[in-house]
């Protein structure tokens, strides 16, 4: 019998219900009217008037855990259930008590279950703190009706011991007359009750244990707590205290409530800003940038405002942009505590097609920055993270012109908070990616073009836009991306390039405005690896690149708004490596060297240590005299390969101070070296310093050189290098593909000097022209004018 | 929900809703009812901080009146047990009390302090108490655009 879609009525469920229904109230009638009668004058009233109070307790019980909702969860709403639909993994972890505990993804009931919660598979709900479901009642036990279906044993235990010791006495006294309709009814019932006073007792006295130790039968069943700490218990007392005497729990699937409808009409209050003013700049001079100032109470220092920037349109459509790039990106998202600790078990979910909106505040937490700083901080991510989804459209061909309007149409005058949502999503994205990737869950790659491709494959069909600049953007915020991103792309491309970094083009402000909450970030998320930040650590290096080729169009841009002081220690060290740069640069225009890039012969350079013209001849000074300091100079660098793979070998052996030291000039040997060698191990400050010389000694070697392009070339080498180093260093667990997969294409390299391209580090790159497309990390591709 | 949304549709300076944010539970002092008083960030130019955090934390009060194990609850479940729990039909309970209380707490910070601000906070007893959803609302501008078809302007009416 069909009732509803879906609902049959099956008699089968109701079986042990009626038979318990029926031998309690039929046994007990049973002995009211035959045994009772004769106890009530050979013993006394009071007998079967205790009998009677018993029973009906146990009726009442016995209908409360029957008919009572157990504490049933409705249905997540729709737009709940979108953001958690996306989620990739099936747990979350919550601590309770400082212990942690997980929560699995219901995927019927569409949230993730509290603690203590489980899904019944008969009623097919989630029930909180569900004990079990007892088919005798034909009910789920949870939180609601805990306390009567206990009851309900404890009273039909001293209901059957009752009943079984009045019939005893009945039966004791009619000894002679067995045969009696009473007598045998009366030991009818006593069979009975006997019968399944065995497993009733038992079962309440299991029961009675629980309550004191406060579990569930679930959690006793499932071990869950086997010689760990129960986070729920309140004591002994404070646990029966909980069963018998806490408030009736509300029920949550009715609500009848009939609640005035409250008005929403604009115009709306919106809080003071006044602490917090937030500007965007665009500037146009062939870089995509959006300059956002903040003035805070934090250290991000204060930009002037100026008006550079063109009118913007109207606040009004910027809304209806926003809302769809910040649905969008958020639909992106995967929001999503991930602790690390916890053994993650991800589930995949391919259905991206529904668009979740935001927003898990717990992972939101996580990678949020602290309070004053993060509106601003916030903000101007969210732009950016706008940003970067407007540059992966940039194909190839379209590099040459940075569409200015879509720098306009994703960075939202209006500063609300959906910048921040994007980018927390952004981030949890890339987290849930990264940890994916490193599960190998991702579709494999298809090596069409590598500016995008790799990073399409990396995340989902979807809106790739928002991922890939958000990836990017998490690139750098969250280092631990990068390497995983990379590794798998380099393990899906294993004949590929290794380069799989693609640095985020970022224009100078952008980076500059980074540095602080990079800062920040990286000390928020002191859990994670401290992945030195491949990005922005390539960022600034192009930057300066961008800056050093167009220093009068920088000149004519504002002084970097950010302070120094408060950049992380990669970030100074690239910035210093790019003034180190320009400051080569300068003195090289200024001593007339020749400065040819070597960019699209690297590999043809391979032969000779100073294979890489600017690199080497742009490291005169600096970069020598401090690798002198570090330490003696190992020999035979006269362009043996031995060298270079000791430079190599000392660049991977490095940590933490590869970032400060990944000059320019050992950045193209250091690709190809740091490529070979796999072994971290060797010495290291010494094999950087030879390597530097060898560079330095023959920077002649530029093949193929055009002027037009100066330097790009090299930086992205050295970009290359640096984030190779880097993320050997840091990464190791990813370096071992990457290695490989480098190992093999350096070997190439070495071993055919005729390349006439070099892997490109990103791809797409094209040198010969004003323009280069850089791809980030996260699969962004930037412009980068030459 | 549907209901309230297609009502806020019909009004003349439409607000249409944009985003949803959630408030999670926060489970680390036990399953007592709870809410995170983290500021969302897409509340960061909507409301003050302070008003947001009062509210949840006043939530948070609440809840735990009404989950206080104490002279209330051990008298309400003797009374109950000895009635049979008849008594369920005629009194209602501490909880059910102190939810309307709270019905009535959300129906005024609705109306003074968040739907000037295009938010609307929905009570979290229907969202089975696991979140606190507060919807966003944006100003789409006096809009002939809207889907309402109906004619009635502000009709408040369910």
């Amino acid at each position: 019998m069909l009732n509803s879609a879906g609902k049959r009525f099956k008699p089968t469920k109701y079986i042990p219900v009626s038979t318990a229904a029926t031998l309690l109230v039929g046994s007990t009638t049973l002995f009211f009217v035959f045994t009772c009668p004769w106890l009530t004058k050979a013993v006394s009233p009071a007998l079967p008037l205790y009998n009677g109070v018993v029973f009906l307790f146990v009726l009442a019980n016995f209908s409360m855990a029957t008919f009572m909702d157990p504490g049933v969860y409705p249905r997540a709403n729709e737009d709940e259930d979108k953001d958690d639909d996306f989620r990739a993994p099936l747990y979350k972890n919550v601590e309770v008590r400082g212990v942690q505990v997980r929560m699995k993804w219901c995927a019927t009931c569409h949230f993730y279950r509290p603690p203590r919660c489980s899904h019944c598979s008969v009623c097919d709900n989630c029930v909180e703190d569900f004990d079990h479901h007892c088919p005798w009642v034909n009910n789920c036990i949870g939180r609601r009706n805990y306390r009567y279906f206990f009851l309900f044993l404890l009273s039909l235990s001293v209901h059957m011991v009752g009943v079984f010791s009045s019939g005893l006495l009945y039966v004791l006294h009619h000894r002679e007359r067995l045969a009696e309709l009473q007598t045998a009814v009366t030991m009818g019932v006593m069979c009975v009750s006997g019968l399944f006073l065995v497993p009733v007792v038992g079962l309440t006295g299991f029961h009675m244990v629980l309550v004191a130790r406060g579990r569930t039968t679930n959690e006793q069943v499932t071990g869950k707590f086997r010689g760990g700490v129960n986070p729920f218990t309140r004591g002994c007392r404070g646990n029966v205290e909980y069963v018998l005497c806490s408030p009736l729990a509300p029920r949550y699937t009715v609500d009848l409530r009939k609640k005035p409808p409250v008005k929403i009409q604009p115009p709306f209050l919106r809080p003071d800003l006044s602490d917090c003013q937030i500007i965007i700049k665009v500037s146009d001079n062939g870089l995509h940038s959006t300059v956002i100032s903040s003035k805070s109470k934090s250290s991000l220092n204060v930009l002037d405002e100026t008006d550079t920037q063109p009118p913007l349109p109207p606040k009004a459509d910027r809304y209806n942009q926003l809302k769809n790039q910040i649905t969008a990106t958020e639909e992106s998202s995967l929001p999503g505590k991930i602790h690390p600790s916890t053994p993650a078990m991800y589930k995949f979910r391919p259905s991206f097609g529904t668009m979740p909106k935001v927003h898990y505040h717990a992972t939101g937490e996580k990678i949020m920055m602290p309070d004053d700083p993060k509106t601003p901080a916030i903000l101007e991510e969210g732009v950016r993270a706008h940003d970067y989804r407007s540059e992966p459209n940039l194909d190839l061909p379209e590099y040459g012109s940075p569409p200015l309007h879509r720098t306009f149409q994703s960075s939202p005058l209006q500063l609300d908070a959906y910048p921040a949502s994007s980018h927390t999503l952004s981030l949890k994205q890339a987290h849930h990616l990264h940890q994916r990737a490193t599960k190998g869950q991702l579709p494999a790659l298809q090596p069409e073009t590598l500016s995008s491709s790799p990073y399409k494959g990396v995340f989902s069909p979807g809106p790739l836009s928002n991922r890939n600049g958000s990836l990017s953007y998490d690139s750098l915020l969250n280092p631990s991306v990068s390497p995983a991103a990379i590794a798998t792309e380099l393990a899906a491309h294993p004949g590929l390039p290794s380069m799989g970094f693609h640095s985020p083009y970022l224009p100078t402000k952008m980076c500059h405005i980074r540095g602080p909450e990079l800062k920040r970030q990286q000390q928020q998320q002191q859990q994670h690896q401290p992945v030195v930040v491949a990005a922005p650590g390539y960022s600034p290096l192009m930057q300066a690149r961008g800056m050093g080729r167009h220093s009068p169009l920088s000149r004519e841009r504002e002084p970097s708004p950010v302070r120094y002081d408060n950049l992380s220690q990669t970030i100074m060290a690239s910035i210093q490596e790019r003034k180190e740069l320009e400051e080569r640069e300068k003195r090289q225009v200024i001593h007339g060297r020749p400065q040819t890039p070597a960019y699209g012969h690297d590999p043809g350079t391979f032969d000779s240590p100073g294979g890489y013209g600017p690199a080497s001849a742009c490291c005169p000074d600096g970069p020598r005299g401090s690798s002198v300091s570090r330490g003696p100079t190992p020999p035979a660098y006269g362009g043996s390969r031995d060298n270079l793979m000791g430079a190599g070998l000392g660049l991977y052996g490095q940590r933490t101070p590869v970032s400060r030291h990944a000059t320019l000039g050992r950045a193209p040997r250091t690709s190809s070296s740091s490529l070979h060698t796999d072994h971290s191990s060797t010495s290291s400050s010494q094999g950087r310093p030879a390597f530097q010389e060898g560079l330095y000694r023959s920077p002649g070697h530029h093949p193929h050189s055009s002027p037009a392009l100066p330097r790009s070339p090299s930086y992205t080498n050295q970009k290359l290098s640096y984030i190779s180093a880097l993320e050997r260093t840091d990464s190791p667990r990813l370096g071992g593909p990457r290695e490989a997969m480098m190992q093999g294409k350096m070997n190439g390299q070495m071993d055919c000097h005729a390349i006439s391209q070099p892997p490109p580090p990103s791809p797409g790159r094209h040198a010969h022209k004003g323009v280069r497309k850089v791809t980030g990390v996260g699969g962004t591709t930037y412009e980068i004018s030459v | 929900m549907a209901t309230e949304f297609h009502n806020l549709q019909e009004l003349r300076h439409s607000a249409s809703l944009v985003n949803k944010v959630f408030v999670q539970r926060d489970y680390s002092e036990g399953t007592t009812c709870k809410f995170q008083t983290k500021f969302p960030s897409e509340l960061e130019s909507r409301v003050e901080r302070t008003l947001f955090e009062e509210t949840v934390k006043t939530l948070n009060n609440f809840y735990a009146e009404a989950e206080k194990i104490g002279a209330h609850s051990y008298l309400e479940a003797c009374v109950a047990c000895s009635t049979a729990y008849l008594i369920f039909l005629c009194m209602e309970t501490r909880y059910e009390k102190v939810l309307k209380k709270i019905a009535k707490y959300i129906q005024e910070q609705n109306e003074k302090v968040y739907a000037p601000r295009g938010l609307l906070i929905t009570d979290p007893i229907d969202r089975g108490m696991r979140v606190i959803e507060i919807s966003i609302y944006e100003d789409r501008g006096s809009s002939g655009s809207s889907s309402a078809s109906s004619s009635t302007s502000g009709s408040t009416a369910r």
